[in-house]
């Protein structure tokens, strides 16, 4: 995110703007990632081949009961708060103040901490084993990727709040524009992944 | 003009940037891969009991790829800006001229070098190393079918060669025209001084190097037994050379995704002053609908393969039937991204022979609009006819009729494109160069392409030719005849721009008049045998189809001669070719009024567009 190409200077504007279309076109492949995982839970869910979407019981191994879709919900809500302490910290960036600023992106940042220990809690205390039926594949599926997501938000975030307690975003703040809609989407994939499993 | 306040970073001659290259990449690669291959052995668990023969070693086998790709674009630099980012320590202004490469001679094309002009030689160098390889292949192949019996190689290394040559050419294929010209050519011709985003323009190319050696491991531990679609549940039953597959398409899926935004972002934030989209040359809008069509297709492919390492090496069920998966699901999730693929390729390479037709005809483009209807209609209808290539596989049969109905109706702006060119080249003053007889080429190559194309589309007609070598045939006269012929011609079109020297003349000729006997001898032979019934995929056949894999093969090594005289024309005039001058097929796009050497930022004062590209008087109808 350079405000120079190589030896020529460009106003921070027209930069800003060409590196916010350029995320958003990379979230158009995030976006068609996330909608085909949307597809395989539920193309796998309605076809509930050979009766083992949730397999039942057999004589060396009890039915397979659905997780709760609370944890999913819950990474959701914790998500959001992050979204929201940043957008907090954005309008402090836009109203010049930087006390606003940095207490936004800090916060967003331990939200997004304890959404990745949330979601590693919830992978690790789940009552599988990854051969259980295809439920189980496509909700490890979900945490998996979503806690790709989760951690790529950490470093985003982490690296927002030390450029806001550095001073950096004084005289532009279109980085935290642009970390915004990566917050926005996070929410949503997210989201969409706590809705799929909410029909198991 | 404004310029940020910056925290810079170290004084230059320190920074860590510029001790990092090639040989820093494959050496930090190599020991990652093996600290987390010792590391998996010693700490991974035993597979339970009852998991899938071989889960371990996949999971060691994926792990130990990962580490090499990791350390590897560590060690090219990749990681340098984003960690530089989250310090809040930007680059400097040295640095970011270190990393254009300026001043640093034949250095700048074994780093991440950002300069665009050094990522497209870059690309053409990995394209043409591609097609070395997966032309070697096929040469191995049409050997081996030389004789009914084969033989020649074992069954299993057979498989695996036909399965490496199919992706290699696919890759290969798809960055063919994007790539080297995309990105050499393409911010000239729009009058940018660089891409939208150079570090990333960098990225997507030390990607596709960085998946390479993955696909190349999987050759050492049982290779790509599958074919290059690699079908579910076959793919999680194969051997360990699986995974080199799988990383490779992640890999470069994520390649794809970064060029595309990259690409588009360019053309549509940095076209010069007066470049309206009605003056845009439509080489400028065949990459983009190329590049924008690949940005949601491809992640559909790399989570079909994330499933499939996830089946291998956690004993998941997605296309496992026992398990609850379903080997459909594989199929949908490839040919979402497969069918669109044909096009992701097709449309620039046609793209650049509509750009050079008016040049080579002294005419106008014929109908420059009905070219950009006929790009959108083909971008937008590939994304509706994935499941004519499952007609036989039993899924949906409800849905048969529609997706023939979607498929035909390809034709329709893909005979518009057609159309573009013949009008274009109708009465015209020929100038008869190597790219025009191009254009010949491809009309004859593509209308071949296309009709059987339709046969295959029915329904009916698919039933008994689906898995032939009628199949195989089609889509080598759609990809190579077209695809890779607009490709040849763009390099010798533009070949004096990037090198500042002239194609030979000579060879040129030779090589494309080989090319094309022998791809139409070859392909020819090829239709006859899987309109008879000879299966594709195989590695011996019946003898009554002796003769026509006989003709196929001698065609197969007419190609390669002729591929190796391009490739001697290639290096022979880059080295010691006729000096060009500056604009020497007197065309009007942007890209031919900058001087060779063409500066780091292209131009000195950014150029104003008063016209479209193609003022070369009124056409006649």
């Amino acid at each position: 995110m350079s405000v120079e190409t190589h030896a020529h200077h460009e106003h921070p504007d027209v930069v800003g703007s060409r590196n916010r279309l350029g995320v958003i076109l990379l979230l158009v492949a995030d976006i068609s990632f996330a909608l085909s995982m949307v597809f395989v839970y539920f193309y796998l869910r309605g076809q509930n081949v050979n009766n083992m979407w949730l397999p039942a019981a057999t004589a060396d191994h009890p039915a397979i009961e659905p997780m709760s879709a609370g944890p999913g919900w819950i990474v959701t809500a914790i998500a959001a708060f992050g979204l929201l302490a940043h957008i907090y910290g954005l309008k402090g960036a836009r109203s010049q103040n930087q006390t606003q600023l940095k207490l936004g992106s800090l916060v967003a940042f331990v939200a997004s901490l304890v959404a990745v220990v949330y979601q590693f809690n919830t992978i690790s205390s789940a009552p599988f084993t990854f051969s259980d039926g295809a439920y189980v594949s496509c909700f490890y599926m979900f945490v998996f990727l979503n806690m790709v997501h989760l951690l790529l938000t950490v470093f985003i975030s982490l690296g927002n709040w030390n450029r806001a307690r550095l001073g950096l975003y004084v005289e532009n703040f279109w980085h935290v524009d642009i970390v915004r809609i990566w917050w926005i989407w996070m929410v949503v994939s997210s989201l969409l992944g706590a809705f799929s499993l909410s029909y198991p | 003009m404004t310029t940020l306040t910056q925290n810079t970073a170290t004084a230059p001659g320190k920074s860590i940037i510029e001790k990092l290259n090639v040989i820093t990449a494959l050496a930090l690669g190599v020991i990652s891969a093996v600290v987390v291959w010792r590391l998996s052995l010693a700490f991974l668990p035993e597979d339970a009991e009852g998991a899938r023969l071989f889960s371990r070693e996949d999971k060691i086998t994926l792990l130990s790829m990962c580490g090499w790709f990791v350390g590897f674009m560590t060690g090219i630099g990749a990681l340098v800006g984003p960690f530089r980012w989250l310090m809040g320590k930007d680059l400097a202004h040295d640095e970011n001229m270190f990393l254009a490469g300026e001043n640093m001679g034949p250095k700048r094309y074994f780093r991440y070098t950002t300069d665009h002009k050094v990522v497209g030689i870059q690309y053409l160098f990995i394209t043409i190393l591609i097609f070395f390889l997966g032309g070697g292949l096929a040469m191995l192949i049409r050997t081996n079918l030389g004789t009914p019996e084969g033989g020649w190689l074992h069954a299993q290394a057979y498989n695996s060669i036909v399965g490496t040559h199919g992706i290699l050419m696919i890759v290969g294929t798809i960055i063919m025209v994007t790539g080297p010209f995309g990105n050499f050519i393409m911010p000239i011709m729009i009058g940018a001084r660089d891409m939208a985003f150079p570090r990333l323009n960098a990225l997507s190319f030390w990607l596709i190097v960085a998946a390479a050696i993955p696909l190349l491991w999987g050759q050492f531990i049982g290779g790509i037994t599958t074919g290059w679609s690699a079908y579910n549940p076959l793919a999680s039953q194969a051997p360990l050379g699986m995974d080199g597959y799988i990383m490779y398409i992640c890999i470069f899926a994520i390649s794809t995704m970064v060029a595309g935004a990259n690409i588009t972002t360019t053309v549509v934030k940095m076209r010069a002053k007066g470049m309206t989209w009605n003056r845009t040359p439509i080489f400028i809008y065949g990459t983009v609908a190329s590049v924008a069509l690949a940005l949601p297709a491809f992640p559909v492919f790399f989570l079909s393969q994330v499933l499939s390492a996830f089946d291998r090496a956690l004993d998941t069920s997605f296309y496992n039937t026992a398990g609850g998966g379903s080997g459909w699901l594989y199929e949908n999730l490839f040919w979402l991204m497969g069918h669109p693929e044909v096009y992701v390729i097709l449309i620039p390479s046609l793209a650049a022979l509509m750009e050079m037709a008016p040049v080579f005809t002294r005419r106008p483009l014929f109908s420059f609009n009905v070219a950009i209807m006929g790009i959108a209609g083909i971008s937008g209808l590939s994304v509706l006819v994935w499941a004519h290539h499952m007609y036989i596989s039993g899924w949906a049969p409800l849905l048969n009729a529609p997706f023939m109905l979607t498929t035909e109706l390809i034709s329709i702006p893909t005979g518009m494109l057609f159309l573009v060119l013949v009008g274009t080249l109708w009465r015209g003053r020929l100038w008869m160069t190597m790219p025009l007889m191009s254009i010949f080429a491809l009309l004859w190559n593509f209308m071949i392409g296309g009709i059987t194309g339709i046969y295959l589309s029915d329904v009916p007609a698919d039933a008994f030719l689906h898995g032939s070598m009628y199949v195989t045939a089609h889509f080598h006269y759609t990809l190579m005849g077209a695809g890779l012929t607009g490709a040849v011609a763009a390099l010798v079109y533009w070949f004096p721009k990037m090198t500042g020297r002239m194609f030979d003349k000579t060879l040129s000729w030779i090589a494309f008049w080989m090319i094309q006997i022998g791809f139409n001898v070859a392909f020819v032979g090829m239709f006859m045998v899987g309109l008879a019934g000879q299966p594709r995929r195989v590695e011996s056949y019946a003898p009554t189809f002796n003769t026509a894999n006989m003709v196929t093969t001698i065609g197969a090594y007419t190609i390669m001669i002729g591929f190796l005289v391009l490739l001697h024309g290639v290096i022979s005039s880059a080295r010691s070719g006729v000096k060009a001058p500056k604009n020497p097929w007197q065309a009007k796009t942007l890209e031919w009024s900058v001087d060779y050497p063409i500066p780091l930022e292209n131009f000195d004062v950014l150029p104003t567009v008063t016209s479209d590209a193609y003022g070369y008087g009124k056409a006649k109808s």
